[in-house]
């Protein structure tokens, strides 16, 4: 062997040693830096690709698994994505927030190392939670954005921010202008769905924008139901007297989950049916 | 607050530096006059370990080569965390034996202590008034946790002061903080959880003068 090729091949070993370093988790610059995610970034873009590429045929009923709050609980987590790849019919699977308990980048990818074993695509969004220290940003690092809509299903999903708390009560979160503008707007789907991490009726929602938030979901055509988390226990109930349903998750501590079924009826109105899965 | 215990850290032990350098063994020969107490005894360079993408500081040796205090400043450019953070750390080193590899190389296969990290620049750090008390248990911006690591160190003399020697080091530190260890030691987490999801690495160099 020449005393080029040896160089050029410590050359490259380096390379690759530095490669591997600079994209090395362990090398983490700071609790609330997000450097050194390798594959773990836009995961929520990269579901929406999973999902547009396996379309629901038109008229088929929906099927899909509500959880919350997957905060530092991983055994509970393999547990759940081991019972939920038992199902059958299920389309996709969204979590109500609160994907990491001190809003670090490292928790985030440890909870979608686990969900990435799904054999269904996952979508969340943002609890309160996720933005603590610099939790928003690695957040949006990882997963991706912090209000976003999309058509699934015949279904129309739009995923909010409610975390005033973690704004300081700003008056802008959530952003109502942004939720009237989306639900107002079905984009061909028969039925529409919201989900936030912070119930509006829960103490760290911005009582300010209570009631234009309450009024957007309650005069939005075709509302099946708001989902929610925060709160670690299971309910569902119209807590505005306004036609509007919401249900809260079960956290992944609590052994259970839940999965939905929405369609619409003879006359066209959207209908649902709830089911409590233990695992 | 954890700031002032970090701060008392550190006060508790600047004084035994002064009681404890005198009879340091690194610098026998040396002229006292020419390494007063207060200067430190080495530079450090540092990448990672929570510490910062650079950290750079100095430290004092005590106890015979074998208790190490190092204070860092660190830096994290906006692009890696969202907002620009800069990292003051402190960290106490315990080597209990080093081996004599040749005349100019010393390996120490086990260094082990504790650090503390104050993080500036956190983009949600709480304001008055925002979380009523206890709302979040733990600190936003202050880590504390241990350190375990090897170094390897290439001595030579100072051509200025040849009654000194010189050394240059590469560490590496394996680390943890008190939330991954939260994290790892409950919910039955030890199952689900490798050692490796809660352990952070930071590399170094070291400069002995």
């Amino acid at each position: 062997m020449s005393f080029s090729t040896l160089l050029g091949r410590r050359w490259i070993g380096g390379a690759a040693m530095l490669a591997l370093l600079s994209s090395c988790e362990l090398l983490e610059f700071n609790p609330n830096a997000h450097n050194g995610s390798g594959d773990q970034t836009d995961l929520t873009a990269k579901n929406l690709a999973r999902l547009a590429a396996n379309p629901l045929p038109p008229g088929d009923t929906l099927r899909f698994v509500f959880t919350g709050d997957s905060q530092r609980f991983y055994e509970y987590n393999e547990r759940l994505v081991a019972s939920v790849n038992q199902q059958p019919g299920i389309s996709l699977l969204v979590v109500a927030g609160d994907i990491s308990d001190f809003g670090m980048a490292r928790e985030m990818r440890l909870v979608a190392e686990r969900l990435n074993k799904l054999k269904v695509p996952y979508l969340t969004v943002i609890g309160n939670h996720d933005q603590v220290g610099n939790g928003r940003e690695a957040y949006q690092h990882v997963f991706g954005p912090l209000n976003y809509s999309f058509v699934y299903g015949e279904t129309k999903f739009t995923f909010i921010d409610t975390n005033s708390r973690e704004y300081n009560f700003n008056g802008r979160i959530p952003d109502v202008p942004w939720l009237q503008q989306q639900v107002s707007n079905l984009q061909g789907a028969k039925r529409q769905v919201v989900m936030s991490h912070v119930p509006p009726q829960d103490d760290d929602f911005d009582k300010q924008l209570t009631p234009a938030y309450t009024r957007a979901l309650a005069t939005a055509p075709k509302m099946v139901f708001e989902l929610n988390g925060h709160r670690h226990s299971y309910s569902i109930g119209q807590p505005f007297n306004d036609g509007v349903t919401y249900i809260n998750s079960h956290a992944f501590e609590r052994d259970q989950y839940v999965i939905l079924t929405v369609w619409n009826d003879a006359n066209d109105q959207p209908k649902f049916r709830l089911k409590t899965v233990t695992f | 607050m954890r700031l002032l215990l970090t701060l008392a850290c550190i006060g508790a032990v600047v004084p035994a530096l002064g009681q404890n350098l005198p009879t340091a063994a690194t610098a026998p020969s040396a002229v006292p006059a020419a390494h007063p107490w207060y200067r430190p005894t080495h530079l450090v360079l540092q990448t990672a370990g929570g510490m910062g993408m650079v950290a750079g500081g100095v430290g004092y040796t005590l106890l015979h080569d074998r208790l190490e205090a190092d204070v860092l400043v660190g830096y994290v450019p906006e692009k890696h965390a969202g907002s620009t953070l800069g990292v003051g750390t402190f960290k106490v080193l315990y080597t209990p034996y080093s081996v004599r590899l040749n005349d100019k190389l010393q390996l120490r296969p086990l260094t082990f202590g504790v650090y503390v990290t104050h993080t500036r620049g956190v983009i949600n750090d709480g304001e008055p008034n925002q979380y009523y008390d206890g709302y979040y248990w733990f600190s936003r911006n202050t880590r504390l946790g241990p350190l375990l690591g090897s170094r390897l160190t290439y001595g030579y003399k100072s051509v200025a002061h040849p009654e000194r020697q010189k050394r240059v080091s590469a560490y590496y530190e394996l680390g943890s903080n008190d939330l991954y260890l939260v994290t790892y030691f409950s919910n039955a987490n030890r199952k689900a959880l490798s050692p490796i999801d809660i352990l952070t690495l930071g590399l170094g160099v070291k400069l002995d003068f």
